[in-house]
């Protein structure tokens, strides 16, 4: 598949320019409905990459801001479905930390379509398959975001190459 | 902390000065290498910080596969090894154990998804190839990060607590208890029996419930393994799989066995409520047995209804009665525990089909007390003194409930599931009505009928030849029931049929029966101290549907029956047998074997905040006031790592997700140009 023609007015200059999502997915309900998209043979965009953790409640929003620091385009955050979670609770504490964060990552420049969480149960690869490709087409129309470069426009924190306690992140 | 994803990275263990990695690279006969191209992934990987060795092959989780890779470790001195094959779910454990065999600690091995997640969902092969290569370089970097880990081992005391007494809590009572295991069985209501005792004649066998569960109870009871407490509540429970602690709060009965006289003191008893046995068809006394043949067979006392006025006292002689003793707390030890509470039936509204508003609706269950001759009429049918000549069945009464149509529950949920075994009780009983009194009409409302399992469509099959008539309803438009204008029927049922296609019909009726479906018991206490999943439909939740299902994410704990959902006698014993095998096979081995992925408090890091007791689901954590620091107790951490993402001091790590580890993946994964070459 690919996807020159339909590249964004933002990317006139690299027709070739693909979104590089992160994907942090919980084991026992998000990560087995991506493994149900592939028995299934339901095709999607190549663009997120899985990373696995045993429950959404280890998301760290640290991971989130980090991935965003170091390029990634977007990043996806799914879990259990609410009441479905194999460590009983462990997904609502995802459920407050996340809209907390994307109201911060919105205040510094990150627009909303580019963070998405959700919930993917054991049985619903065919939803996962269609967000990712929802949140593939989405951040393709909005083009690269290169936070980095954002930051270091602005002359602040990550941007500057610094994590928020001074840390070198280059 | 160090985020560079290089091999000479400080965060390793030590045990290397510098990771030897190995990737093999499967082609999965094809699954994988047919969309991606493997020889050049393997090529690329060859050249990624830390890897001496990378490889393919036909098949590596066939044994000549698994024999390369044990040969590779040794040969090439590997200290990491990264298979990319298929799921993690399929093979993780194949390859752990293959990488153990060569004396490598199987934490050190790093599985990689390159079929479900890359070649069975990508077509395009530069894109396959591409994505592939990024996932192993994600992997290696992890991998360089990973640490040797322990599985844990935890003694386990060789005893269960069976909570619930129903056929479902005595069939795994009788299985632990015959294989030797100490069993503790407790059940709420001061008789065992459940559910069952109560109902009349059971398919498939059309046999007296009472004669299925007199035999079952009598092994439980005649059992020198088993220790029964009736008339027990769950009071508090603390410890973990291999020694949980539970308290018992066990109200007294009232009556012992001494008192000689047990039927004349019923006799005497002046009080009287509503008879829960017979669902309100009856009335008993405060002092009662529900049924003839009951265990215990000692009376016991309804202390909402009992006023202490002594007559019980008199007529037994001051003889086993003790109307003052109170109640006592029991701590029960266990290593593992059983969930068998059964479920309820759905409680059907006021005025719902004219229940509670004509005393000729009632339930199924209730009609199953009018049929059986121990019942409150001694099995005749009748209704305010008329004999029953027509009735009709309603389905799916608290079932397959829709938004919009139905009201919600107290919780503001609507059931919208199927109760799976009412159709068939129903259809069973339109037998028996049909065998007993053959001449009466019998009409079966339903907007879907399913007598599912085996040989039970023979019913279906023999009422629709026995002239019992099926009209089947729109649930958009459910049938109305109202009295008789004309009288010539106590009631009658207006209802569109979609057989006839939507021909209005008034079904004048003696009786309607309502087939009630089931909901979840209450169960916020036993939720709560034991820590249990709770599904979206109030029941509680297995590990997996398939897999495990009956045991429950908080190791130690299994479900038995209908606690679960909806289920008939065969399915429930069915699922208590497979709890019980569970059980032992669990207590047989003496330790349990846990997943090493425990969170760790780092002592001078952490603050002593309590950020990380407040989120943890299972209570692990403590503050040892002391050093003024958090503590996990390894034994109760299932290994969320809700806590390492909450510590604001980042002094909590999860063993095989740490920072470090996590964030080498992540890194990789960005690492690759931002603008790829053209898919040409």
């Amino acid at each position: 598949m690919t996807h020159t023609e339909t590249a964004p007015q933002g990317a006139v200059e690299a027709p070739t320019w693909e979104p590089r999502i992160v994907g942090f997915l919980c084991y026992w309900c998000s990560y087995t409905g991506a493994d149900g998209a592939g028995s299934a043979r339901i095709k999607y965009t190549p663009n997120v990459d899985i990373v696995k953790v045993m429950c959404s409640g280890r998301i760290d929003p640290e991971l989130v801001t980090m991935a965003f620091s170091r390029g990634a385009d977007g990043v996806l955050v799914l879990g259990c479905h609410p009441g479905d979670c194999h460590y009983i609770n462990g997904n609502h504490k995802t459920m407050v930390r996340m809209p907390l964060l994307r109201r911060i990552l919105e205040d510094f420049g990150i627009e909303p379509q580019r963070f998405r969480h959700d919930w993917v149960s054991a049985a619903e690869g065919e939803k996962f398959s269609r967000l990712v490709t929802e949140m593939t087409e989405q951040i393709r129309a909005l083009g690269p975001l290169d936070w980095p470069k954002r930051m270091r426009d602005l002359g602040v924190g990550h941007g500057a190459g610094l994590g928020p306690w001074g840390e070198d992140h280059r | 902390m160090d985020l560079q994803p290089s091999a000479q990275s400080e965060a390793d263990n030590g045990n290397t000065a510098s990771p030897r990695v190995g990737v093999f690279i499967c082609h999965c006969g094809g699954n994988i290498s047919d969309v991606v191209d493997v020889g050049q992934v393997s090529q690329e990987s060859s050249r990624l910080p830390g890897v001496v060795c990378s490889m393919t092959h036909m098949f590596f989780c066939s044994d000549p596969g698994q024999n390369l890779i044990e040969q590779k470790i040794r040969e090439e001195k590997l200290t990491r090894v990264i298979v990319a094959a298929c799921s993690p779910s399929l093979h993780e454990m194949t390859f752990r154990r293959c990488v153990a065999r060569a004396g490598l600690n199987q934490y050190l091995f790093e599985h990689c998804n390159i079929r479900e997640q890359v070649s069975w969902v990508i077509s395009d092969k530069k894109q396959a190839t591409r994505k592939a290569g990024r996932l192993i370089r994600a992997a290696a970097s992890r991998a360089v990060h990973l640490k040797p880990l322990q599985r844990r081992r935890i003694p386990i005391h060789p005893s269960a607590l069976i909570i619930g007494g129903g056929v479902a809590g005595l069939t795994t009572a009788r299985d632990l208890a015959q294989s030797g295991i100490q069993v503790t069985l407790i059940e709420s209501s001061p008789f065992l029996g459940g559910r069952l005792a109560s109902l009349h004649r059971i398919y498939p066998t059309g046999m007296k419930a009472r004669d299925v569960l007199g035999p079952l109870i009598e092994e439980v009871a005649g059992n020198p393994n088993v220790t029964i407490y009736t008339n027990a509540q769950l009071e508090n429970a603390s410890g973990f799989i291999g020694d949980f602690r539970t308290t018992i709060r066990v109200t007294p009965r009232g009556v012992t066995s001494e008192c000689l006289n047990p039927q004349e003191v019923i006799d005497a008893c002046p009080e009287e409520s509503l008879d829960p046995f017979n669902l309100g068809l009856s009335k008993r006394k405060a002092i009662y047995k529900p049924y003839d043949g009951c265990y215990p067979p000692v009376p016991a006392i309804d202390w909402r209804t009992c006023t202490k006025c002594g007559v019980c006292f008199e007529v037994a002689g001051g003889k086993g009665i003790d109307l003052e003793e109170q109640p006592k707390l029991v701590e029960v030890r266990s290593g593992v525990i059983v969930l068998a509470v059964g479920l309820n039936t759905y409680p059907v509204r006021h005025a719902e089909y004219g229940f509670g508003e004509f005393p000729e609706v009632v339930t199924l269950h209730q009609m199953n007390r009018l049929l059986d001759p121990q019942g409150p009429t001694g099995g005749l049918l009748m209704v305010n003194g008329r004999q029953v000549r027509s009735v009709g069945f309603m389905h799916c009464v608290g079932s397959l409930q829709r938004k919009g149509i139905h009201k919600p529950m107290r919780d503001g949920k609507i059931n919208e599931y199927c109760s799976r075994v009412c159709c068939t009780t129903t259809v069973h009983t339109a037998a028996e009505l049909k065998e007993r009194f053959p001449e009466m009409q019998i009409y079966d409302f339903h907007e879907d009928i399913r007598t599912y399992g085996r040989k039970h469509e023979d019913y279906y099959d023999a009422v629709s030849q026995k002239g019992v008539v099926f009209i089947r309803f729109d649930p958009l438009r459910p049938p109305r029931v109202q009295r008789d204008p004309k009288g010539k029927a106590p009631l009658v049922v207006t209802t569109f049929d979609r057989l006839t296609f939507g021909e209005e019909l008034e079904v004048p009726l003696d009786l309607l029966v309502l087939a009630q479906g089931f909901v979840a018991r209450d169960m916020s206490k036993l939720v709560d101290l034991y820590r249990c999943s709770v599904g979206s439909d109030r029941f509680l939740m297995e590990v997996h549907p398939k897999l495990r299902p009956v045991e429950m994410a908080a190791s130690g704990l299994f479900l038995s029956g209908s606690v679960q959902g909806p289920m008939d006698i065969s399915e429930s014993t069915a699922a208590a047998a497979a709890a019980a095998a569970k059980a032992a096979s669990m207590i047989r081995t003496g330790v349990i074997d846990l997943d090493p992925f425990v969170a760790r408090v780092e002592e001078n890091l952490c603050s002593g905040c309590k950020v990380c007791l407040t989120v943890c689901p299972f209570q692990a954590i403590s503050r040892d006031e002391a050093r003024g620091i958090a503590v996990v107790n390894e034994a109760l951490c299932m290994g969320c790592g809700t806590c390492a993402a909450s510590c604001p001091s980042n002094a909590i790590f999860q063993d095989g997700f740490e920072d470090a580890q996590v964030k080498a993946e992540v890194l990789a994964l960005l690492e690759e140009p931002s603008l790829v070459a053209a898919a040409d």
